[in-house]
């Protein structure tokens, strides 16, 4: 089962400067950043998808810049990801269209042709049909037939096929490097598998099911389920979107052959309290919570307190100040662990200041919070992992602050999860 | 109102003065008048200050509402007076001028700058605002103006190095013999130009990033060579292949020296350079000329195949620039796949 990691430019500076908070002196963007397959000493991944929602194009512009738009272009995937197959022997460079970014759409902006050309330039070696994401899923034994259902979702599902099908043709003139996917959507497990036949008929051998992000994970049991009656043994699956990482032991039990998600590095940041990944030795996946110091004078939060002038700038430093201290202090063995408790505390309490709440609830959340980042740094996990980034970055990598220490902390999270889907791979 | 000056260290600054930003009270009284400090700009006021040839010239504005008076002169007609302060409930002054800066001060470890100060006693809250508004409401220099000044400062912050690279480029390209855009370029101190040099600087700082001259960046030696060689033979080649859109032709009446265009072409010569490895103005024209017949840049109807645009419809915004980029850059893969097969 293989693991292909959604990318959205998540670089890090491998020179970013943890005590200054800034980056390297003289770097570049991009050029002098690094892929976690660069940073990290094997790749955590055993393939890339880029969509060209990300990417952007004429109509549409995406999340990189114009010129790395027309970089990514003119010079390919492999060689703006800098994940040469030369060094990355057998990884797929996968291509989609991002069906997300336009959800709001009546059909898709991409047609089956510039999809292809997308994929072409771009030198995939795997690529999705355009589709257009279906919402509605029915419960069991409450199918749907498809005259029952809303005009938009018969247009949805009606343009997903028929761009399939237009594409099919596009792709195969890409060569025989080049495999087309067919995405399925639909609003059942029952149109899910007539699309998939009608797919399978269209001469695809490897299947993408879209749509199943908000699904409920004894839901995609369902669909994996009626796949493979649908499908003959020998046509592949991907599942778009996986975000249900803890239940991979589903995609093993139906023979899917790969998933995409970027759970593991989004959740570094945006997961409240499961943001840093170990493996326990019985082989499961636990969770710690990094501890949060924004930055005084640029979180967004802070900021608006201060334009409305309820927080005094400098004071906000001194307590940032010395909660980093006091952390980095009892991370080196230079304090205990309540004077690093008490400095990060101070700066909460400042930071959750609120005048609606009364001050019994706020103890009471602060002694919870206490609790919490108590148990992170007593167990000092950053000594317990030799992936690059807690060897290099030691504690910072536990400390929830700017993009440069959030995105390490999902990258050691890639590196968790690709450790425990190989292991969890060996029967 | 009694103005004076003095030098003193940052410490010492805020043992006296303190900033008071704007805010409401409980009422919805306004208090105070400063901005939130902004961090990227103090990080820059520090890095400079951390640099051993730095010099803080400009001084620290403070005023004082009570709780500090001077003393009358020690002997008729001394210059310096003694200034008393009243520290006893903090710091009575307020920073008027300067709070970035002094921030920065206060942040800066292991160098204790002395810096000058402008106190003046004020008698009323309004005559403080009323210095705060007018101090602080003075015209930033015009940008073009501090672009085209700055190639001839170094250590400058990375925020502006990047553009003073472009600068450095246009500069040359606009008095350099030879160049193909000599005297072409509208900068401040060449008002007749016609191409803008913003413009200009966002295909170089573009090509330095992602394209062609992305080889010599950091390297302002190379790129005043190599780097102004490739950019002036691309744009000889573009006057050759174009001449009727660029002979005596102005942004109003052409786009091809239109934003638009500029920019667009800019992604061709990375194209070009890239793909075919064009570096002399006839390798660049061979491949230009695949797009003739195909272009509108001073007349007709350009053919996007989803919809058709007139020659000026097309304007200097991202949408516009990457339609007909991404235009360009398809009718010249065509054309040149069609010659591969050929061949």
């Amino acid at each position: 089962m293989r693991f292909i990691f959604a990318d959205s430019l998540d670089t890090i500076d491998p020179g970013y400067d943890f005590l200054a908070d800034r980056n390297g002196a003289g770097r570049t963007i991009h050029r002098d950043d690094q892929y976690p397959h660069e940073f990290l000493d094997d790749a955590p991944y055993d393939g890339i998808l880029v969509s060209r929602g990300i990417v952007g194009d004429a109509r549409h512009p995406g999340k990189y810049s114009e010129a790395q738009l027309m970089r990514f272009r003119r010079e390919g995937a492999r060689r703006f990801l800098r994940y040469p197959e030369t060094r990355f022997p057998g990884s797929m460079m996968m291509g989609d269209c991002g069906a997300f970014t336009y959800r709001n759409l009546p059909a898709p902006p991409y047609s089956a042709e510039d999809t292809a050309e997308f994929y072409a330039d771009g030198g995939f070696t795997h690529g999705c049909s355009p589709d257009h994401l279906i919402f509605d899923f029915d419960e069991p034994g409450a199918d749907r037939s498809i005259t029952d259902v809303p005009e938009d979702v018969r247009n949805r599902y009606e343009i997903t096929l028929q761009n399939a099908a237009e594409f099919y043709h596009a792709g195969s003139r890409l060569g025989g490097g080049f495999t087309p996917m067919g995405v399925i959507q639909g609003w059942s497990t029952a149109s899910m598998a007539d699309a998939a036949r009608s797919l399978a008929d269209m001469g695809y051998d490897y299947l993408a099911i879209g749509g199943t992000v908000p699904l409920k994970i004894d839901q995609i049991r369902r669909v994996l389920a009626a796949m493979r009656n649908a499908l003959p043994s020998r046509v592949r699956l991907h599942l778009l979107g996986f975000g249900k990482i803890e239940e991979l032991s589903a995609l093993e039990e139906f023979g899917v052959t790969s998933f995409d998600t970027t759970s593991p590095l989004l959740r570094a940041f945006k997961d409240a309290k499961k943001n840093y990944w170990m493996r326990t030795p019985s082989g499961d996946l636990s969770y710690y919570t990094a501890i949060r110091i924004p930055q005084a004078t640029e979180n967004n939060k802070l900021k608006q307190k201060a334009l409305e002038g309820s927080l005094n700038q400098e004071d906000a430093r001194l307590l940032e100040d010395a909660a980093l201290k006091g952390v980095r202090a009892y991370a080196a063995g230079g304090a205990t662990l309540e004077q690093g408790l008490d400095a990060v505390m101070d700066y909460w309490a400042a930071l959750n200041w609120d005048e609606e709440v009364s001050p019994s609830r706020r103890a009471d959340a602060a002694a919870k919070q206490r609790k919490v980042y108590a148990d992170t740094l007593t167990d000092r996990p950053w000594e317990h992992c030799g992936c690059r980034v807690c060897r290099e970055a030691g504690v910072e990598a536990l400390i929830f602050r700017t993009s440069n220490r959030n995105k390490r902390r999902g990258i050691h999270n890639l590196h968790v999860f690709h450790t425990h889907l190989s292991e969890f791979r060996q029967p | 109102m009694t103005v004076f000056t003095f030098v003193a260290k940052a410490g010492d600054i805020s043992r006296i003065a303190r900033i008071e930003r704007a805010g409401r009270d409980g009422e919805g009284l306004l208090t105070g008048f400063q901005r939130p400090q902004i961090a990227a700009h103090i990080r820059e006021i520090r890095d400079y200050l951390e640099k051993p040839s730095a010099i803080l010239p400009n001084p620290i504005v403070v005023a004082f509402l009570g709780r500090a008076h001077l003393e009358p002169p020690a002997r008729p007609g001394a210059a310096s007076r003694r200034l008393v302060i009243d520290v006893t409930d903090g710091p009575p002054g307020w920073i008027v001028d300067g709070q970035q800066r002094f921030t920065a001060l206060a942040g800066l470890h292991g160098r204790d700058f002395e810096v000058l100060v402008s106190g003046f006693l004020c008698d009323t809250e309004e005559e403080l605002q009323r210095q705060f508004i007018l101090i602080n409401n003075t015209r930033p220099l015009p940008k073009a103006l501090v672009y085209e000044l700055l190639p001839q400062v170094g250590d400058l912050p990375p925020r502006m190095s990047n553009r003073s690279q472009a600068a450095l480029l246009t500069e040359a390209l606009n008095y350099r013999t030879g160049s193909a855009l000599k005297g072409l370029i509208k900068q401040q101190t060449n008002p007749k130009g016609v191409i803008r040099d913003t413009v200009l600087q966002r295909v170089i700082m573009n090509s330095l990033s992602d394209g062609a001259l992305r080889l010599y960046a950091g390297d302002d030696a190379l790129l005043l060579d190599k780097g102004v060689g490739l950019i002036s033979e691309y744009w000889h080649a573009v006057r050759t292949v174009f001449a009727a859109d660029w002979d005596n032709k102005t942004p109003k009446d052409s786009r091809l020296i239109h934003g638009t265009g500029i920019v667009a072409l800019g992604y061709v010569m990375d194209y070009l350079n890239g793909v075919t490895g064009a570096e002399t103005r006839d390798e660049f024209a061979k491949g230009l000329r695949l797009l003739r017949g195909k272009t509108a840049w001073s007349d007709g109807e350009w053919d996007f195949g989803s919809e058709r645009r007139r020659w000026n419809g097309l304007q200097n915004v991202p949408a516009d620039v990457r339609q007909l980029t991404f235009y360009l850059l398809q009718v010249i893969k065509t054309e040149l796949a069609a010659q591969a097969r050929a061949a």
